[in-house]
């Protein structure tokens, strides 16, 4: 039998997440403008706009008391911010230009070196760093570590960030976006109320910006309810990170190729590693695979154990000790993926949630600063007196302004790198090499990808190949969910959505691609399929079920991982 | 917790706020305490925290004391807030022990689900600190003379205005985990949720209470107030018997403080065995009737 994953729907529809407004007028929850997600994005944005109400006091004065908020369902910014990171600081000088903040922003320094390699399971041949792959200048940063910053920055410009706060529903009506509703806190696993119940809010505002990051809840309805999908359906990757403490110092940036995945275009596996120095005495390591494997037995968080077996990275390692993980979902699908349009009336779409991101270059930090920057100017304009956000169209210029800047460019370069992997490393990376040579425009020809759920799944021994833990270099998954930080409350209701009967296969899937061990496989029935047991507290919200068939929806506010150095 | 504070030097007194509790006072002294201040009061007898914050504020300000510990309760932990509200004090709280260095009072905090213990002190006085119940043994100490004072409390209107209406107890049979000196607690290797009945017997043995681990409890085997680990109830027990348990880390968390911990598990690569005081590897369901049997001979 041929199982795919999309033949599971979840038990969820998008219409669930949109709603009007139900608190009376005189309790809902007032602003200027509301940003969804305290990240890079949603942060810049707020920045941006604390200047510009800043130089424009009457403006600022019309938007009310709270002219500017921001809602971060994670413990605090920077909560659920996870990444390698090398960032472009292209962006961010533009958001602090001629002010002592740029130097303030927190970094591990600028790339000096680099290398990249080429693994096979004995051996690592090093390559050339292709040019979409070329660091030197950027910044390492953690981006947990940035975003708590910016959100400090954002705190000082006037803007108010709310965190522990879930975004649960995108309040539309009269045909425009009027602001979110939250999530209760404090309701028991079956929805009942339990002591201390505090009900949801409506947050109603002029400007709704979504800069959810990846798999964004509100911007898949959004797109949904306005009708925004792109050409092609979005993909995504997943990544699962480590932070090492180490007793030498690394000195440049690494990049892996090849094993431990597999070449053949069968597997569906595509990938890679990093392993950036975060100064003197640590490391950040992680592996990246996109979402469009096959194998069941297929576990990014194994792979990334079987790799920190190569000699070249034990000899990073040696003598060192691990001190944070996390895992998060890379959107990939690019240029052919992008939304329609990235507003609609009353509504911006920013950042990754926007589908913001440079595979090739593994780069989308500055394309959320420069989008949150852009969707601040462009909300301020359309607050300016005589214009309307709830006009349609009037938010038409941010798309203009993002299509000539260098975002859009950038990715319309890099359009069909991603997806020609399909066909293989090899095949891939020639028509790869090809594309960067002529920035894009040969070979003459536009290549699909399928959706992330749509593959078939097959099963091979993968798993035999994954190292037994030993607690020193390899860990199993419920010791890195610890390292999370993850301390969800377990009897809230769950906010992952699947279907609980499915094929053995499908339930194995889920069971090997989750990183925080959510999934269990529970009793078979007489017609083979199985139930899929569910730890919905362990989960640190990557966002890989969505990608493979389920659907991940916020938990209570505050819940997840607690990141501070990823 | 009278005989830690003995240990640290300096006077130590106890304070006893209740209705008809004077008898009790000389046992305070046994176990360390040179002074006694007692207030016998029917204002005191319902377990409301405001009163008490008066009374003892009071203490502060009269006798001039620098120090108050407490031991971890729900009501313990109301007063000691309210207290540091009242006084403008410094309140560290999960203490696990204190200790006087070179004159200077530091307390042991445990933090980040128990993986690291950390030093806290007080800027100023009156300091305040609440311990986690379980952090000390009672210690006796001959002190020869303990001097008992009886005082009158102040207390405030608004301190009055909440009243008791009802108490209830949570129907239990046994102690509760919190505050059993004997844990026996169940987890996956359990099998069946019918087989909790096995260590309800073991426990009922022992005077102790029946825990569970994570994995159970979502499965809907035993009740969630049982839950031991990061995100249930952290114990610290005599005894810990674990039982078809397999020792994450989360579970790890919430009991590694038991004085001994003793683990029942079919697989001997469990990760229990590497921080249990004594393992044990084989069947619980043949070993924990046995046990029960034998720990039932013994006591009759």
């Amino acid at each position: 039998m041929t199982v795919r994953p999309v033949d599971y729907p979840p038990p969820f529809a998008p219409s669930e997440a949109i709603a009007a407004p139900t608190d009376p007028v005189s309790q809902r929850i007032e602003v200027g403008v509301l940003i969804v997600g305290a990240g890079p994005a949603g942060l810049a944005c707020a920045i941006r706009l604390g200047q510009l109400l800043e130089d424009s006091p009457e403006t600022a004065e019309r938007l009310g008391e709270v002219p500017v908020a921001v809602v971060e369902k994670g413990k605090s910014p920077g909560s659920h911010l996870l990444s390698g990171a090398v960032v472009n600081p292209r962006a961010l000088r533009r958001l602090f230009r001629g002010s002592p903040l740029l130097d303030g922003v927190p970094t591990y320094g600028e790339v000096h070196g680099e290398a990249v390699y080429l693994l096979t399971k004995g051996a690592s041949l090093r390559i050339p760093p292709p040019p979409t792959m070329r660091n030197h200048g950027n910044w390492i940063v953690s981006v947990s570590q940035l975003g708590r910053f910016l959100a400090e920055q954002a705190e000082a410009g006037g803007a108010a960030v709310l965190p522990e706060t879930d975004a649960q529903k995108l309040l539309v009506a009269d045909g425009r976006v009027q602001g979110i509703r939250t999530g209760d806190k404090g309701l028991g696993r079956d929805g009942t109320p339990l002591g201390a119940h505090e009900l949801g809010s409506d947050i109603v505002a002029k400007v709704t910006v979504l800069a959810e990051g990846t798999q964004g809840h509100l911007t898949g309805a959004a797109v949904d309810r306005f009708g925004l999908e792109g050409e092609q359906p979005q993909i995504w990757a997943l990544g699962v990170k480590e932070v090492w403490k180490v007793p030498r110092p690394l000195r440049h940036v690494v990049h892996t190729m090849g094993w431990p995945l597999r070449k053949r275009a069968r597997y569906g596996e595509f990938g890679g590693s990093f392993i950036y120095p975060m100064g003197d005495d640590m490391v950040s390591l992680g592996f990246v695979a996109g979402l469009e494997y096959r194998d069941v037995e297929f576990s990014v968080h194994d792979v990334l154990q079987e790799f920190k077996t190569h000699r070249l990275v034990r000899k990073i390692l040696a003598g060192g000790e691990r001190i944070a993980w996390g895992a998060k979902t890379i959107t990939e699908g690019g240029f052919h993926a992008l939304p329609k349009r990235f507003h609609a009336p009353g509504l911006l779409l920013a950042g990754e949630s926007a589908g913001l991101v440079n595979v090739p270059t593994l780069k989308g930090i500055h394309y959320a600063v420069e989008s949150g920057i852009m969707a601040a100017e462009a909300a301020f304009r359309s607050l300016q007196r005589g214009e309307s956000p709830a006009r349609p169209g009037a938010f038409a210029s941010y798309d203009d302004e993002l299509r000539a800047s260098y975002v859009l460019r950038d990715l319309r370069e890099v359009r069909n790198m991603r997806q020609v992997f399909d066909k293989g490393f090899l095949v891939g990376g020639a028509l790869a090499s090809a594309m960067t040579v002529t920035k894009g425009k040969l070979p003459p020809k536009e290549f699909g990808s399928e959706a992330n759920a749509d593959r078939t799944l097959i099963r091979t021994d993968r798993a035999a190949r994954y190292p037994k833990p030993d607690g020193k270099l390899t860990f199993d998954k419920l010791s890195s969910v610890f390292l999370s930080g993850n301390r969800t409350r377990d009897d809230q209701p769950s906010h992952i959505r699947i279907q609980r009967r499915v094929p053995r296969e499908l339930a194995e899937l889920w069971v090997n691609m989750c990183p925080a061990q959510v999934y269990e496989l529970g009793a078979e029935d007489d017609d083979g399929t199985v139930h899929v047991d569910v730890n919905p507290s362990n989960c640190v919200q990557c966002g890989a079920i969505t990608a493979k068939g389920g659907r991940l929806t916020p938990p209570e506010g505050g819940s997840g991982p607690e990141y501070t150095l990823t | 917790m009278l005989g830690k504070a003995a240990s640290l030097g300096g006077d130590v007194a106890g304070v006893l706020l209740g209705s008809g509790v004077e008898g009790l006072a000389h046992q305070a002294g046994i176990y360390g305490a040179a002074t006694v201040y007692v207030a016998d009061d029917a204002r005191l007898e319902a377990p409301l925290p405001q009163p008490r914050v008066d009374a003892i504020a009071q203490l502060v300000g009269e006798q001039g004391i620098e120090t108050v510990l407490f031991a971890q309760s729900i009501l313990a932990a109301d007063i000691a807030a309210g207290l540091a509200a009242r006084l403008d004090a410094g309140l560290n709280w999960q203490l696990t022990d204190i200790a006087a260095d070179s004159g200077t009072l530091v307390g042991k905090q445990s933090a980040l689900g128990d993986s690291v213990v950390v030093d806290v002190g007080w800027k100023t006085t009156p300091r305040i600190g609440l311990f986690r119940s379980g952090a000390f043994d009672p210690v006796e100490r001959a002190t020869g003379q303990t001097q008992i004072q009886t005082f009158e409390p102040e207390l405030q209107e608004f301190s009055l205005a909440a009243e008791m209406v009802e108490q209830a107890h949570a129907e239990e049979s046994g102690p509760s985990i919190e505050d059993a000196n004997v844990i026996v607690a169940g987890g996956r290797g359990l099998g069946e949720p019918e087989k909790f009945g096995l260590l309800e017997e073991l426990a009922k043995a022992l005077g102790g209470a029946v825990a569970a681990t994570r994995a159970v409890v979502d499965a809907g085997w035993y009740p969630y107030s049982t839950q031991v680990g990061q995100t249930g109830k952290s114990v610290s027990p005599t005894l810990y018997i674990a039982c078809g348990i397999s020792g994450a880390i989360q579970h790890k968390v919430g009991m590694q403080s038991s004085k001994t911990i003793v683990a029942i598990n079919k697989d001997p690569n469990a990760p229990i065995f590497e921080f249990a005081d004594l393992g044990v590897v084989g069947d619980l369901h043949a070993i924990v009737p046995k046990l029960t049997e034998l720990v039932r001979a013994r006591k009759s």
